[in-house]
């Protein structure tokens, strides 16, 4: 196991950057997501981590060791791909040991670190099969095993579950993350799906346009996003983001532009006038009682939660309640934001603003 | 689409006239092959042979020719025979080799003036092989290479390497490049992943291209009548000398055409297993 340093990592392709300087650090054993929009960069810094596209500036560390010029096979790392990238001429069992046929283990010792990976994750009857006879969450965990066979300083994983049907995705997210605490090795992890990296994620990158918007944990990024991207992208259903300005005079509140007012934690420090973007996620919305009134659009039950859409002014809000509300299309409902749980952003840097 | 009556006999009148086009002349070489001399010249002309006989093979395989008391061409025959197996198969072992190498070079290395070399080389295949012939034979007469296998066997691997180069490229740039990369990280290097990765799965492509450039070679005619005279000669250049100033030996000819189809035919249907599809299934989602 090793830490993995990133600084100031560049990459162009000719004279197009796609990634502006990066700087991410992973602790020993950490389980790192790099989540973003498609075209943001994450799967080529996963790729230069891996070795396998070359950097155009910066450099990239595994333990304390440049790997900038080393080449993939000599920076004792194993990747989970996309596509699985298994061998399909090569039974399970010679794909897992693959690797290790290639560093002229013994035998003995291969058959032995390929039948304790195939026990892990529940192989073993499935080691003589090509890959053609697999099912797509057996291919995906002879991917996985083929890793662990290495027993490398990190593991890189390249959108694993991207190609898994909704429920086996479920499934295969709490494996990884079991077997995460269960090798504790270094995980790099891309995905565009900010609920995997919500759920499997010890701290999670995200990235857009080849920049690092915020590192912090799942939660962090959750309650505190340190911009308007981050908190339109973490969160589903995302949060409520409406444009608006502070109140002018009066009594301190938010005006959104499309109508209606909005509450503010009483004595935040905030500049009057300003314009800002006002963000409540759907669960700190209360429905029932308050001053702030919207005409119900849509209710979507999931049973152990219901989602409301109503129109509040010319915008739209979400709130998501767990009591099972007798509610209609056309209702006018009574909405209370915590105010304690409002997020407030500057409409131009799109920074957020501290309210304290 | 729904299949009306009349379309249905458009398609099969379609099938039936594109069968006889491709092989009432090989139906016609190998009725004739069994036909007695005599009877090539009776009138009316028979669909069926009339008499059967197996003469014209017995002279061309050198058996019981005492009875026949005819020309001794069974060693020409049998020297024709393996001179265009040898140079076809040296042909196309070289050449599917080569292009292999090459294409996977074009596919997937980088190195200065790639596509354009790779253009250069694909469109020596629209240069006529007539307009080259008088300069090559100069340059194989100064080498020494005239009637010579070697010299015969590059002249056909400098023909059929662009095609074979060409569709040997496309089938590595369909291999999905993820299990490159995969074996990378494995440990392996580039000639290791090229011979037990790249090829393995470019399999078809290999016997596709082994194909192509076995049945050129084999057909080939111009460039063996002029390259190949006397040691090396094929059948290709046998077979018409059969035809005599005075007289046509029709069975002969049959009968060695009979026979020089059957070569490439069996070397189809061995290589034909090797072309099946659908051997990524599994690799990659």
């Amino acid at each position: 196991m090793a830490s993995v340093s990133v600084t100031n990592v560049r990459k162009s392709y000719g004279h197009f950057e796609v990634l502006h300087g990066v700087d991410v650090d992973i602790q020993d054993g950490e389980f790192v997501i790099l989540v973003g929009p498609s075209g943001c960069g994450k799967s080529t810094l996963l790729r230069m981590i891996a070795g396998l596209e070359e950097i155009s500036g910066g450099t990239v560390s595994i333990g304390s060791k440049v790997v900038n010029n080393v080449a993939p096979k000599e920076r004792d790392i194993a990747m989970v791909f996309q596509s699985y990238a298994l061998y399909p001429h090569l039974t399970v069992e010679a794909n897992m040991g693959f690797s290790l046929k290639l560093a002229k283990a013994p035998k003995e010792e291969t058959r032995k670190r390929v039948l304790d990976a195939a026990r892990i994750l529940g192989l073993e009857h499935l080691l003589d099969r090509y890959p053609r006879n697999l099912s797509g969450g057996q291919r995906q965990r002879v991917a996985m095993g083929r890793a662990i066979v290495r027993n490398p300083q990190v593991f890189l994983f390249d959108e694993p579950l991207s190609n898994l049907d909704a429920k086996l995705r479920v499934q295969m997210r709490s494996e990884i993350k079991q077997l995460h605490q269960r090798l504790k090795t270094t995980t790099i992890y891309v995905t565009h799906d900010q609920i995997e990296a919500m759920t499997m994620a010890d701290r999670i990158v995200v990235m857009r346009d080849g920049f690092v918007e915020q590192i912090g944990t799942p939660l962090d990024l959750y309650d505190r996003p340190a911009n308007l991207f981050v908190a339109g992208f973490i969160g589903s259903p995302g949060m409520n983001l409406i444009r608006g300005k502070i109140s002018a005079i009066g009594p301190l509140a938010f005006i959104a532009d499309g109508g209606g007012e909005l509450p503010l934690p009483a004595g935040a420090a905030l500049e009057r006038g300003a314009e800002v973007i006002y963000g409540i996620r759907p669960e700190h919305l209360a429905i029932g009682q308050g001053a702030v009134t919207a005409d119900v659009l849509l209710i979507e039950p999931t049973g152990a939660e219901t989602q409301v859409t109503a129109s509040f002014g010319s915008d739209h809000l979400i709130a998501t309640v767990r009591e099972r509300l007798e509610l209609a299309a056309g209702d006018t409902l009574a909405i209370t934001p915590d105010v304690g749980k409002v997020h407030l952003f500057d409409a131009k840097t799109e920074r957020r603003l501290v309210l304290a | 689409m729904k299949t009306t009556l009349s379309y249905k006999i458009l398609i099969w009148t379609g099938i039936a006239v594109l069968l006889v086009w491709s092989l009432g002349p090989i139906y016609w070489t190998i009725a004739s092959s069994v036909t007695p001399s005599a009877d090539f010249s009776t009138r009316p002309i028979n669909f069926f042979p009339q008499h059967f006989t197996l003469d014209h093979y017995s002279r061309l395989l050198g058996v019981n020719i005492a009875r026949i008391g005819g020309v001794e061409v069974f060693k020409q025959f049998r020297a024709a025979l393996i001179n265009s197996v040898v140079t076809s198969v040296a042909a196309t072992l070289l050449c599917v080799a080569i292009s292999a190498f090459g294409a996977y070079a074009f596919t997937r290395l980088q190195f200065p003036g790639r596509k354009a070399l790779f253009i250069i080389v694909v469109a020596t295949l629209a240069i006529p092989a007539y307009a080259v012939l008088i300069p090559l034979y100069q340059i194989m007469i100064k080498l020494h290479l005239v009637d010579t296998y070697v010299g015969v066997a590059l002249i056909y691997v400098s023909a059929f390497l662009p095609l074979s180069l060409w569709l040997l490229k496309s089938v590595f740039e369909a291999l999905p490049i993820a299990l490159e990369e995969a074996a990378q990280l494995d440990g392996a290097g580039r000639l290791y992943i090229f011979f037990n990765i790249v090829l393995p799965l470019a399999g078809p492509g290999l016997t596709a291209a082994a194909i192509l450039t076995f049945l050129g070679a084999w057909g080939q005619y111009l460039v063996p009548l002029i390259f190949s005279p006397q040691a090396t000669k094929p059948l290709t250049v046998l077979i018409p000398e059969f035809v005599t100033k005075n007289f046509i030996d029709y069975g002969l000819i049959t009968a060695s055409g009979s026979i020089a189809i059957i070569i490439p035919a069996l070397v189809v249907i061995f290589l034909n297993r090797y072309l099946v599809s659908g051997l990524l299934a599994g690799s990659v989602k």
